[in-house]
């Protein structure tokens, strides 16, 4: 099967051949704009039925050819998960969510419930069950999200990056879940040790072609022989030496509340000139305000604040605020419009093939790039990043980790809030205690 | 007893409908302030976008509303005369008819803010038992406002962490067009999203429903009264 997307110069999958089997649980890897998204996008039907473009070859879902039946049609033999949860919620209620998708496929009504609860209960979600959508986190989301696939008892599962928003014990749980379900299940993951913790499977995807299909232990040395960076970020975090620069931002006594819920109190946190420090936590532990709190964006209930120099900030998800219409005038912006900077700024993170293009055309992986382009080109004294590895292939993790420590040797300070345990770092801060496990 | 989502939908649009209808400043007021008292009571912090959108607009057009009529003999203020528009001047009548269709526009808009914020909507579109696309299409259309809201925070804050100052309205109005492509974008995530879970294929089934209570009737009932009484002596 090959497919090109519309106005697109190059196909985004070319040549694949695969067969999935019931029980499979394949590990879908590759870099960042590989062609993953949309080898899922294929399974579901949805390539090319909404998206358009030009399709060649086959592909058959149980039997049936996606050419010739609506992507609807198959919901209930396929069951799709995507990237981002809050784009996938039409219901304002977590059980009328889950019921969703059974009512479109006509489940009997005096089942629905039912089965809607138990899958909420397979993800350990089933205490949401009442809760409004727009009050869930991102983790809650994505566990409600895969708890409507699940309800539908598809055949065939495809998980496109399902736990970027979970912590590491939620995510292992997550998958966990997911690989003891006995159906045929598509994990396409940038956490790779985690997808292949679980998987029997692995495929390789890179510039739209299959570059490897094989079991695990054969898809593990291939890796470790031609993507090496892929096995190699399985191993524990980096061990800097610390640095000892004078104080970038000092926080004393912090504390936080949203709405007089209290989220962060009596925190301290020093950034020094020459040293990366990681935020870790699990989910609503306070990584994201105290990192807004050290860059300035928010103003805490007690205790002070003390920065020395300009600290810039990467939001979370940075490809969902994109504000011009040329990717390099969306990295000027933070320079005043000065275009040679921003390009350069674009080829520090292998982005300089796309300055002309629409930001929004680009894939998440590459949005992301984009984002940590347009925070880093006027050079802060503190740049605080917010999950910068999400969506981001292992090789251009490393890479992010070796620049952010060069960064960093030049005189600034870095703070980075992140899940990702094997992030390089000369000194980890962990919030909270919070345990989070599935059912 | 809590209102069913569908006789709530009905009352609300009936005292819209009774404010369009009704000819008395003071009938439209106390329509409007009734819906203020409701709003007041429900939504925390997300009233303010609905607060903002009903008194901002009614302010605009208490304001030009006289300007641009030219209604009555009383005049209170004289202006000069502008091209195409013509005579600028304020008159007692065009003050009173101002302030009616700023209160209308108030009180629609007030309902419309309750109705956003404190109705079930999945049971509002669980009851609806015919053009369920155009219903699931207007809840999800009511949903855009606080995702709006939410996505011009998180725009701001992302300009913001980047250096770049957001402030006063030229700076605010840069981030309009993004917001809305942004929307956009999410917009067909969303329909995609449906259609991989079956949205709009044949032989849908439904949660079994609850059935209507007493207070329901009443409340249709009410309803169907004072659209009657706006029209007819109000």
């Amino acid at each position: 099967m090959s497919f090109t997307y519309p106005h697109a110069g190059a196909p985004a999958l070319q040549d694949v051949s695969l067969s999935i089997d019931s029980g499979d649980v394949v590990a879908l890897l590759g870099p960042s704009g590989s062609g993953k998204s949309t080898l899922v996008r294929a399974l579901a039907g949805l390539v090319p039925h909404f998206h358009g473009g030009r399709f060649s070859g086959r592909v058959l879902v149980g039997g049936r050819d996606t050419r010739d039946v609506r992507p609807s049609d198959l919901a209930g033999t396929v069951a799709t998960v995507f990237q981002d949860p809050e784009d996938q919620v039409v219901m304002g209620v977590v059980c009328n969510e889950v019921a969703f998708g059974l009512e479109n496929v006509g489940a009997p009504p005096l089942e629905i419930s039912e089965r809607a609860e138990e899958a909420l209960a397979t993800v350990g979600a089933l205490h949401l069950a009442g809760r409004r959508t727009t009050e869930l986190s991102g983790g809650e989301l994505q566990r409600v999200c895969l708890a409507s696939a699940l309800a539908l008892r598809p055949s065939l599962l495809l998980l496109d990056e399902p736990t970027s928003q979970l912590d590491p014990v939620a995510a292992e749980a997550f998958v966990e879940a997911v690989a003891g379900l006995g159906v045929a299940v598509v994990l396409s993951e940038q956490r790779v040790e985690r997808a292949l913790a679980v998987a029997d499977r692995v495929v390789f995807l890179d510039a739209g072609r299959v570059l490897f299909d094989g079991g695990l232990s054969d898809g593990v040395d291939w890796l470790a022989v031609n993507r090496p960076e892929f096995v190699a970020s399985r191993d524990s975090a980096s061990h800097l030496a610390s640095a000892s620069g004078e104080p970038v931002v000092q926080l004393d006594d912090i504390a936080f509340a949203y709405s007089g819920v209290p989220v962060l109190d009596g925190i301290d946190l020093v950034v020094r000139r020459g040293e990366v420090v990681v935020l870790e936590g699990p989910n609503g532990s306070g990584k994201t305000t105290l990192a807004k709190i050290a860059t300035g964006l928010l103003t805490p209930g007690r205790g002070t604040v003390q920065s020395r120099g300009k600290a810039c900030y990467l939001t979370q998800d940075p490809g969902r605020y994109l504000v011009k219409e040329r990717v390099d005038a969306e990295v000027a912006m933070g320079v005043g419009g000065d275009l040679g900077r921003a390009r350069a700024a674009l080829d520090r993170v292998d982005l300089g093939w796309a300055a002309a293009r629409h930001p929004r055309d680009l894939s998440s992986g590459e949005r992301e790039r984009l984002g940590l382009a347009a925070v880093a080109v006027g050079e802060p004294d503190l740049l605080v990043l917010d999950e910068p590895t999400r969506g981001i292939d292992p090789e251009r993790k490393r890479g992010l980790g070796n620049w952010l420590l060069e960064y960093a040797a030049d005189g600034r300070g870095v703070l980075v809030a992140t899940h990702d345990q094997a992030f390089p770092a000369h000194r980890r801060v962990r919030l909270g205690a919070q345990e989070v496990s599935l059912v | 007893m809590r209102l069913g989502p569908v006789p709530a939908v009905l009352l609300l649009g009936a005292l819209a409908a009774t404010a369009l209808l009704a000819d008395h400043l003071a009938t439209v007021a106390a329509i409007a302030a009734a819906l203020l008292v409701v709003l007041m009571r429900t939504g925390g912090s997300r009233r303010r976008p609905y607060l903002f959108g009903a008194f901002a607009s009614g302010l605009s057009v208490l304001l030009i509303s006289p300007l641009v009529a030219v209604v009555g003999s009383h005049v209170l203020w004289s202006g000069p005369i502008l091209p195409v528009i013509g005579p600028i001047d304020v008159t007692s009548e065009e003050i009173r008819i101002g302030a009616l269709a700023a209160l209308r526009l108030v009180a629609v808009a007030l309902a419309f803010g309750v109705y956003a914020l404190s109705l079930d909507h999945d049971r509002l579109l669980a009851s609806v038992g015919f053009a369920r696309r155009s219903a699931l299409a207007a809840v999800l259309a009511t949903r855009l406002i606080p995702t709006l809201e939410r996505d011009a925070v998180g725009l701001a804050e992302a300009v913001r962490g980047r250096g770049v100052e957001v402030a006063g309205v030229r700076g605010r109005g840069r981030l309009v067009s993004p917001l809305v492509s942004g929307s956009l974008e999410r917009a067909l995530n969303l329909a995609e999203a449906m259609e991989a879970r079956g949205f709009g294929r044949p032989g849908r089934t439904r949660l079994p429903r609850a059935g209507w209570t007493n207070v329901d009737r009443i409340a249709v009932g009410l309803a169907v009264v004072v659209v009657v009484a706006g029209a007819v002596w109000l």
